[in-house]
This record gives structure tokens, C-alpha cells and sequence, in this order.
């Protein structure tokens, strides 16, 4: 188990320590995905999801950026599906963040 | 607050009609066993019931949920046995809502390791949009949006399990 400063962002440690609670086995950020290269193949660019649940061949990304902020994510994450498109990734957004807390009966606030 | 109904009791009678006749046809000649999750799932457990016309023996589990006190209680587990024993048996998992499916995901590895001859899933709800591990919901009344909803069993901190509707919720911060 990692502590909190282990993760980029104290989101990140919270949805950690719900997979741990439900028993559901992860990695964090344990593959870089190259999405574009330049014309001689140089890779430019690249995305790394947050988690990774080998038991359910599931990424997870999470952003806890406003809704509107969040357009360079979402364009990744498309780039990502175009390119490798075996691969089973999700993402999650910060009102998703914050149902998924209020339905464990907490606040945001506490919780991050 | 409440918010708008989104299933009406006429909805969920249509949806519970439907889900007895795949039921029934699929479980022709046998007698399965209902498994439902308290406390969310009683009251689509007592209906469903008796939408099937077939023979139904039906058991209770409760498990712990991640909240404020998860730390203490360290990982999922379950706090309320099953009273019959489901080895050989047909079991159908009946489940108010699944959302994430963390815990459904827990409980079919507890239930499977039992060894029943069948194990499926029938939900009333399915926010699969929210799905974070993969659940097989081989029965399913409806699928559903991000709203958070309470009524016909779901609640909101123990409220509102009453309601013979579905209805939206929303969180007085979001106001």
C-alpha cells in the first residue's frame, strides 16, 4: 500500500485506497502509451493512465479539473483509443469523484 | 433534495413483469435461489419474487461499505452470512443499483467460491457509466444516467427507502 505522497494528486490516493477496501488488485501509472510521433517517428507525445486493475484489463484516469478544463485530457484518451484500440480505459471526471464520495457518505473535502 | 421521478411505480411494475417472464423461461423446471444485498435490495427482492411464477428459496448478505470508518474496517467483508447453503444451486444476485461494482465484484468471488451450479446477476438499475470493474447484469430493468436516486429501496443516509418511485436527489451544495 502507498502513502498519499506517492500519488500525483490527493484524488488519486482516495480512489487507491477504495480499490484497496474492495480488495480489487492495482497499479499506478505502470505504462506510458506513446499516441503521436512526427514524421520521422519520434514520439511527441504520450499519455499515462493513472491505474491500471490487471484483473479486470481496466485503465482509470481521473481528473479533478473543472468540466471545461478538461478538453486536452479527453482528446488524449480519444487519441489513446484510436491508436491502441485493444485497450480498455475510463475516465473519470470530478462530478464522477465527488457522486462516487457522497455515496460513501463523504465530503470531498475530507476525503482529499 | 428530491428531485423529479424518473421511474414511476407503473415503470417499475412494467419492468418487474418483464424481467419475472425471462426469469421464468430461463429457469423453467428449476428452483433458484434470490440473494439480495441489504440494505438496498429488499424491496426489488419482494416484488421480483413475486413476479416469478416458479418455486424461490431466497437468502440475505450485508456487507461493509467504504466510508469514513473504512480505515478501521480495513477491506470489504462481509457482515451478514448467507443462512442456506448454495453449493450445486442456482444463484441469481438481486441488486437495487450497481454502479461501480466494487462490491458486486467482491461478493461474486465470495458466492462463487461456493460453488453454485450458476451464478448470474439481476439489477434493477444499471449506471454502467460509473462501472469501474466489469459485472456480467445478465437481467436488468433499467439502464440509468448520473443521477443520484433514491426511493423503491434506495436511500439517501437511511431516508426516502419508502418511496414506491424512483426519484432524482440532489446534493444541497450543488444549489
Amino acid at each position: 500500500m502507498r502513502g498519499p505522497e506517492s500519488f500525483a494528486h490527493p484524488s488519486e490516493a482516495v480512489c487507491a485506497r477504495v480499490l484497496d477496501f474492495y480488495r480489487v488488485r492495482w497499479e499506478y501509472e505502470p505504462t506510458s502509451f506513446p499516441i503521436d510521433w512526427d514524421a520521422k517517428g519520434v514520439i511527441i507525445s504520450s499519455f499515462t493512465p493513472d491505474f491500471y486493475l490487471p484483473d479486470q484489463e481496466q485503465y482509470i484516469e481521473l481528473t479533478t479539473m473543472s468540466q471545461k478544463l478538461v478538453t486536452k485530457k479527453n482528446r488524449k484518451v480519444r487519441r489513446l483509443r484510436e491508436v491502441y484500440p485493444h485497450i480498455n480505459i475510463k475516465i473519470f471526471y470530478q462530478r464522477d469523484l465527488k457522486d462516487l464520495l457522497f455515496k460513501y457518505g463523504l465530503r470531498p473535502e475530507e476525503a482529499m | 433534495m428530491l428531485g423529479e421521478t424518473l421511474f414511476t411505480e407503473a415503470d417499475i411494475e412494467e419492468a418487474l413483469a418483464r424481467l419475472g417472464r425471462e426469469l421464468a423461461a430461463d429457469y423453467a423446471g428449476r428452483s433458484p435461489i434470490l440473494v439480495t444485498v441489504l440494505r438496498g435490495g429488499f424491496m426489488f427482492l419482494a416484488d421480483l419474487m413475486r413476479a416469478v411464477p416458479l418455486p424461490l428459496a431466497v437468502d440475505f448478505l450485508s456487507v461493509s461499505a467504504y466510508g469514513p470508518e473504512a480505515g478501521d474496517l480495513g477491506t470489504v467483508r462481509v457482515l451478514k452470512d448467507l443462512q442456506e447453503p448454495i453449493t450445486g444451486r442456482d444463484v441469481i444476485v438481486v441488486e437495487d443499483i450497481i454502479d461501480t461494482g466494487l462490491t458486486l465484484n467482491y461478493l461474486l468471488g465470495f458466492l462463487q467460491a461456493r460453488r453454485p451450479a450458476s451464478l448470474v446477476v439481476c439489477a434493477l438499475l444499471d449506471r454502467s457509466v460509473r462501472r469501474i470493474v466489469d459485472i456480467d447484469v445478465k437481467y436488468k430493468g433499467f439502464e440509468v444516467s448520473d443521477d443520484f436516486m433514491v426511493g423503491y429501496g434506495l436511500d439517501h443516509q437511511q431516508l426516502f427507502r419508502e418511496l414506491p418511485y424512483i426519484a432524482s436527489f440532489s446534493r444541497e451544495s450543488d444549489g
